[in-house]
């Protein structure tokens, strides 16, 4: 038995995991299956963008969330032993996979990095960081499937090639889950991606209160950029949105500039701009680590400094 | 009133790492800690406890050495702890540690609700909270930043990518929370010295009803590199140009 199979539950990431299936599934000579929500329409689609087959998941009730599919889809791996087995990874998709590995008594590696076929060509050899960024580890997996789960944005999403052919399966309807979900807010305000942005100013910990990231603002501007943040900032004083988070449980950004103000620059949140050009940071620390992580520093108050820099950058002296 | 359990690993402090010739990880002079997130786990159990009653265990898998995280573990709170532990637990990976627990849960402790933190500081693979659940055939509801209990049944809100997501699951369930949950007390001394206290059941090896090998193999671990100018300038005027100066050089402003 073999096969590769993607996983995904947004359209973008489905792509993404098409191109590297596609990939694995020439090399290994076998077929490449993807998962489709309930979306008939797509199917013909995503076996344009590389898959040979279509594993279709009905739609669900709506009080049902996606952890409902986890006995389909292990029933269906167990049936066509697939050989590998990626899982996009979202939220939602990382405790599925999780889920799934475990019914299958097979290893997952969280947040493949990278993954190549070793010599043999039948073994996968993935990358992970751990320690929050200061190492990253190389694993492979002795059981079968062999699963991951991949971030956003690590592979390109597929290049369609129209007229190629393929099979739509339907799965069955699963038993309605224990789990129940009785409401969905979407989030109050979405704040612009800056996963592309070219100057990124971000704001640490060392800003004491909600009214000064005014002045963060006012450096983002004057240096023509975009402003992101630390964890505490995002999640436990809630001052920016989380998808401006940056770092091992936020995003990667990759700025010509990047100028942290406050910021310690604790290996998670380093983690997340190592593919920065420029690194800059502003602490009164002069011991903060971000400075050994950084090309060019200034040690002072932030807000002694901030102002200063403001002014001369826009020239006023 | 729920009995509540708590999941709890002791880790390398990744702060104390350094990189030593080669690429190569010194672990040399590191230090250990109760991982961040099981923090903020251990910290809802106990809220929880507070507010509906019921009763509190820790547990974790371990080497005998991290005795020093059972006692910081139990000064935040739960009753006792449960300490599975073997000199050959010191690099488990999710899938072990998932089953090893699941063995002592399912066949040991009586519970309402398990809590883990949502992925451990240093692996971070945010996978033995969910395998767990799965394992013990109950719901799983992952990365939650409120949680209470409602008519026996857990409600949580799930911190999503889109928003909020508002679930009910019937207990017992296993819950993993984000670290915005709550703000974890410091233990005082008088909490250390009650911990000291407490009882810790040790469960060896071969008191599990299998032994678990690893599905992954680790093949290499490499630090990773960051190789930047680090100049410093101080914060007065002369300061200031020399960075912008720096910055204009660089290209990256105009
Ligand atoms: C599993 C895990 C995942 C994590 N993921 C992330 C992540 O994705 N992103 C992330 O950011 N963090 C993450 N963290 C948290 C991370 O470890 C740090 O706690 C966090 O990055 C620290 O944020 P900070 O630098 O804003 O705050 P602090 O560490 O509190 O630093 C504040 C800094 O401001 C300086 N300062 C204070 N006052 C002034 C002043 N007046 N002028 C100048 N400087 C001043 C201080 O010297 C200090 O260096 C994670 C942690 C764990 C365990």
């Amino acid at each position: 038995m073999a096969g590769v199979w993607v996983l995904a539950e947004n359209h973008r990431q489905t792509l993404e995991l098409l191109n590297i299936g596609r990939v694995l599934a020439s090399k290994l000579g076998t077929r490449l299956a993807a998962f489709l929500l309930h979306d008939r329409e797509m199917a013909q689609e995503y076996i344009e963008y590389g898959a040979d087959d279509i594993l279709l998941l009905p739609s669900l009730p709506e009080d049902q969330s996606l952890d409902a599919y986890i006995p389909v889809i292990a029933e269906e791996a167990q049936k066509q032993e697939p050989d590998i087995f990626l899982v996009a990874a979202t939220l939602r998709g990382k405790e599925i996979a999780a889920r799934i590995a475990s019914r299958l008594n097979t290893g997952l590696c969280s947040e493949c990095i990278s993954l190549t076929l070793d010599e043999s060509g039948k073994n996968l050899e993935m990358e992970r960081l751990m320690f929050g960024g200061a190492a990253a580890q190389k694993v492979t997996c002795r059981t079968r499937p062999q699963m991951a789960t991949v971030p956003p944005r690590t592979f390109e999403p597929a290049v369609k090639q129209s007229g190629r052919e393929g099979q739509i399966k339907e799965l069955p309807v699963p038993p309605a889950s224990a789990l129940r979900v009785l409401e969905k807010k979407a989030r109050a305000h979405e704040a612009s991606d800056i996963r592309e942005a070219r100057v990124v100013v971000c704001a640490g910990r060392g800003i004491e209160k909600q009214e000064d990231m005014a002045l963060v603002r006012e450096l983002a501007e004057a240096v023509g950029g975009e402003i992101a943040c630390t964890r505490p900032i995002s999640e436990e004083l809630h001052w920016l949105p989380e998808n401006l988070c940056i770092g091992l449980s936020g995003i990667n950004v990759k700025p010509d500039l990047y100028i942290g103000v406050g910021v310690s620059g604790q290996i998670q949140h380093v983690t997340g701009i190592r593919d920065a050009k420029v690194i800059c940071a502003i602490n009164n620390d002069e011991n903060a680590p971000i400075f050994e992580a950084a090309d060019y520093g200034i040690v002072g108050d932030l807000y002694e400094v901030v102002p200063k820099l403001i002014k001369e950058l826009k020239g006023e002296k | 009133m729920p009995r509540i359990v708590v999941c709890f690993k002791w880790v390398i402090d990744e702060a104390y790492i350094r990189t030593g010739a080669s690429q190569e990880l010194d672990l040399e002079n590191v230090d250990y800690k109760l991982s961040d997130y099981d923090r903020n786990a251990i910290e809802e159990a106990v809220r929880l406890k507070e507010e509906y009653g019921g009763s509190l265990v820790g547990i974790t898998v371990g080497v005998p050495e991290a005795t020093k995280g059972i006692k910081d573990a139990l000064s935040r709170g739960p009753e006792k702890a449960y300490f599975i532990n073997d000199a050959s637990f010191d690099n488990l990976e999710p899938s072990q540690t998932a089953t090893i627990l699941a063995d002592v849960v399912s066949s040991q402790i009586e519970y309402d609700l398990i809590i883990c933190g949502e992925g451990s500081s240093d692996l971070y693979a945010q996978q033995v909270g969910p395998r767990l659940a799965e394992k013990l055939g109950i719901p799983c509801i992952s990365y939650v930043q409120k949680l209470g209990i409602e008519n026996g049944e857990i409600i949580a809100e799930r911190k999503m990518e889109e928003g909020v997501e508002v679930v009910a699951a019937p207990m017992p369930a296993l819950v993993t929370v984000v670290p915005d949950i709550n703000s974890p007390r410091v233990p005082g001394l008088k909490d250390t010295l009650m911990a000291s206290k407490k009882p810790v059941i040790s469960i060896t090896k071969d008191q599990l009803s299998q032994t678990y090998e690893p599905c992954l193999q680790t093949a290499g671990i490499l630090a990773a590199s960051m190789e930047r100018n680090c100049v410093k300038f101080g914060g007065e005027l002369e300061g200031i140009a020399g960075f912008v100066e720096s910055l204009l050089k660089e290209g990256v402003i105009s």
